[in-house]
C-alpha cells in the first residue's frame, strides 16, 4: 500500500470503498449527468447501473452485489409521483421495506442500503447523495460478505 | 345451516364409523362428496405403515373410504398433482389449507373449486424421529405399535397386545423428540381458514370419541356438509354451548404452549447474525429440494432463486437462500417441509421463520389466514392519484 501511493498510482493510502449504484432511467441517471454537467465534486466510489425504473430493482441484483464485493448499494429514482411508469418507484419503496428487513435480520450493517430520490435537474443533489453514502460506508469499513481476494 | 354455526357429526355407515377417527365423518363427507358428483377427485392420506402416509390424488369413493383413519401428513402442493380448476375436495391440516389459500392467491389453485376439509392440529411428528423415540425413550419396538393418540400432554401409544404406554409431550420434546419444531410453534390448530372445520375437541358426554365437532366457515363448507346429509351419509346435530367452549379452551391452551415454545426456538440470535446464518448455511449443497416441496412457493422452473445461483458460486453465502429468504417473507407459513427433506440437516424453516416472522407482525399480515393480497404485490394502481 505504501508502495503504491509512492508511485502515486492511487493518490491517497485511504480505503475507498466499491459502491454499486442502481439509477432509473428517466431521472436519476439524467440527474448523474447534470451532476457531470454542473461539475460537482464527487468520490469516484460508485458504478452506476442503469435501470429503466426504480420499479425494475429486484432484490437479486441488490444480493448479488453484496456476494460480487460491493461495499454498499445505493437505489435511487424518481421523486414519489414522478415515475414515469406511474408508480414504479412506489412499488421500489415496498421492496426496499423487505429488503432493509432482511439485510438487518442478516446481520450486515443497515448503513449499507439506501433508497433516494433524485430528479435529472438535481445534479448538486446527486454529488451530495454520493458523498454522503461514501462517508457512511468508510465507517462502517469493507463489507464481510466480500469474497476472497476482492478489494 | 349458515356460517359460523356448530355441529357434532358422524357417518351413519357403521364401518366408517368404527374404522374412522371421531365417528368417521370426514371419510363419509368426502366419499359423498365424490359419489354425488360435487367434487371429481379427493386427496387422501395412504398409509405406508404406522407412522408415515403419503397423500394421493383419487376418484374411487371405496379408495377414500379404506383411506379412514386419522393420519396426518405433510402439506402438498396441490397445483402439482391437478389441473387447474379441477373439482376437488381436500381433507387439510391448517398447513395444509393456508397453503392451499396461497397457492390460489398466485393463481396456481382455484379456490371457487377446492373444497377444503380442515382438520384441528396439535402437531405432527417426523416419521425417522418417531421410531428412534420410540426406541429411546419408549423402549418399545416400532413395529410392534398400533395405534397412537395424544390426551392430557401425553403421547400415548398402544402395541398390539393392547397396552397403552404413555409419556408426557414436554418431557419428549424437552430430549428433542416429540413433534416437529415447527410444529411446536405453530399457532393455528384450528383451521379457520378451511370452509368446514372439523376436529375431535369439544365432542362431549355421550358423543364423546363417537362424533366430529364441524364449525363451518364458509359457503362451500355448507356445500360439502349439506351433500353428505342429502346422500344419507352422515347425521348431524347442533353443538351445544358447552362443547364450543371446551373447544376454545383446548385451542387456547395450545396456543400458549406454542407462544412458550416460538420464545425457546426463536429466540434472538446471540452474538453475530452473519456468523450464524454464514455457518449454517455453508453446508447447503445446492440440491434445491427445499424449494422444490416449499408449497407457498409458485415459481415452478425458472425461478430467480435457482436461475441466477448455481452450485459453483465461490459467494460467501449462497444467493439461493438470500433470495429465498426475501422471497417467503411475506408467505412462509413455517410448515416444517424444507427442513424435512433438507439432506445436510439445515435448519431451514426455522431460518426462514426469522426472517418472515417481523415482516408479517409489521404488515400486520398473516399469509395463508384469508384471501387477502401478500404486501409484496399489495401496490394499488390508482396510489399517488394517478
Ligand atoms: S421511471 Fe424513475 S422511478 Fe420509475
Amino acid at each position: 500500500m505504501a508502495e503504491a501511493t509512492a508511485t502515486g498510482t492511487t493518490g491517497t493510502d485511504e480505503w475507498q470503498p466499491k459502491i454499486v449504484m442502481f439509477c432509473c432511467n428517466w431521472c436519476s441517471y439524467g440527474g448523474a449527468d447534470s451532476a457531470g454537467m454542473g461539475r460537482f465534486q464527487q468520490p469516484p466510489t460508485v458504478r452506476v447501473i442503469r435501470v429503466m425504473c426504480s420499479g425494475r430493482m429486484d432484490p437479486v441484483f441488490i444480493l448479488n452485489a453484496f456476494l460480487e464485493g460491493a461495499d454498499g448499494v445505493l437505489f435511487s429514482g424518481c421523486h414519489i409521483g414522478d415515475c414515469h411508469y406511474v408508480n414504479g418507484n412506489y412499488k421500489a419503496t415496498i421492496k426496499y421495506k423487505f429488503l432493509k428487513a432482511m439485510v438487518n435480520e442478516l446481520g450486515l450493517e443497515d448503513e449499507r442500503l439506501k433508497l433516494d430520490w433524485i430528479s435529472a435537474s438535481e445534479g448538486e443533489r446527486y454529488a451530495e447523495v454520493v458523498t454522503e453514502f461514501t462517508e457512511q460506508i468508510k465507517k462502517v469499513g469493507p463489507s464481510p460478505l466480500k469474497p476472497e481476494g476482492v478489494i | 345451516m349458515d356460517i359460523g354455526d356448530c355441529y357434532v357429526g358422524w357417518a351413519t355407515d357403521e364401518d366408517i364409523r368404527t374404522r374412522g377417527a371421531s365417528g368417521g365423518l370426514v371419510t363419509a363427507m368426502l366419499a359423498a362428496a365424490l359419489e354425488k358428483g360435487l367434487v371429481e377427485a379427493v386427496v387422501v392420506l395412504k398409509k405406508l405403515g404406522e407412522f408415515e402416509a403419503v397423500p394421493v390424488v383419487t376418484s374411487d369413493p371405496e379408495e377414500v373410504k379404506a383411506a379412514a383413519g386419522s393420519m396426518h401428513s405433510v402439506p402438498i402442493v396441490l397445483s402439482r398433482y391437478l389441473d387447474y380448476g379441477t373439482k376437488v375436495a381436500l381433507p387439510a391440516k391448517p398447513c395444509d389449507a393456508r397453503s392451499t389459500l396461497e397457492q390460489a392467491k398466485r393463481g396456481q389453485v382455484d379456490i371457487d373449486t377446492t373444497y377444503i376439509v380442515g382438520l384441528n392440529c396439535g402437531g405432527t411428528m417426523h416419521p425417522a424421529v418417531t421410531r428412534e423415540m420410540l426406541d429411546v425413550m419408549y423402549k418399545l419396538d416400532p413395529e410392534d405399535i398400533e395405534g397412537e393418540e395424544i390426551d392430557k400432554g401425553k403421547l400415548i401409544f398402544e402395541t398390539k397386545d393392547g397396552e397403552e404406554h404413555a409419556i408426557k409431550i414436554d418431557e419428549l420434546e424437552e430430549e428433542g423428540y416429540g413433534r416437529r419444531e415447527s410444529c411446536q410453534y405453530c399457532a393455528v390448530n384450528i383451521p379457520t381458514m378451511a370452509d368446514i372445520a372439523c376436529g375431535n375437541w369439544g365432542v362431549i358426554g355421550d358423543l364423546a370419541g363417537k362424533g366430529t365437532f364441524v364449525e363451518i366457515n364458509t359457503k362451500k363448507g355448507i356445500e360439502i356438509l349439506q351433500n353428505a346429509i342429502d346422500a344419507g351419509a352422515v347425521e348431524i346435530t347442533p353443538a351445544d354451548d358447552k362443547g364450543k367452549a371446551i373447544r376454545a379452551k383446548v385451542d387456547g391452551a395450545m396456543m400458549n404452549v406454542a407462544a412458550a415454545a416460538n420464545d425457546k426456538f426463536l429466540a434472538p440470535i446471540e452474538g453475530s447474525h452473519l456468523d450464524y446464518y454464514m455457518n449454517a448455511l455453508s453446508d447447503c449443497i445446492n440440491c434445491g429440494a427445499c424449494k422444490t416441496v416449499c408449497p407457498v412457493c409458485a415459481c415452478g422452473e425458472g425461478a430467480k432463486c435457482t436461475d441466477f445461483s448455481s452450485a459453483s458460486d465461490t459467494y460467501k453465502m449462497s444467493l439461493f437462500h438470500l433470495v429465498r429468504f426475501v422471497h417467503l417473507m411475506d408467505s412462509c407459513i413455517g410448515c416444517g417441509q424444507c427442513t424435512d427433506v433438507c439432506p445436510v440437516d439445515i435448519p431451514l424453516t426455522h431460518i426462514y421463520q426469522r426472517f418472515a416472522v417481523p415482516m408479517q407482525e409489521e404488515f400486520e399480515y398473516k399469509p395463508g389466514m384469508d384471501m387477502t393480497t401478500p404486501p409484496f404485490f399489495g401496490v394499488d394502481l390508482v396510489e399517488e392519484g394517478h
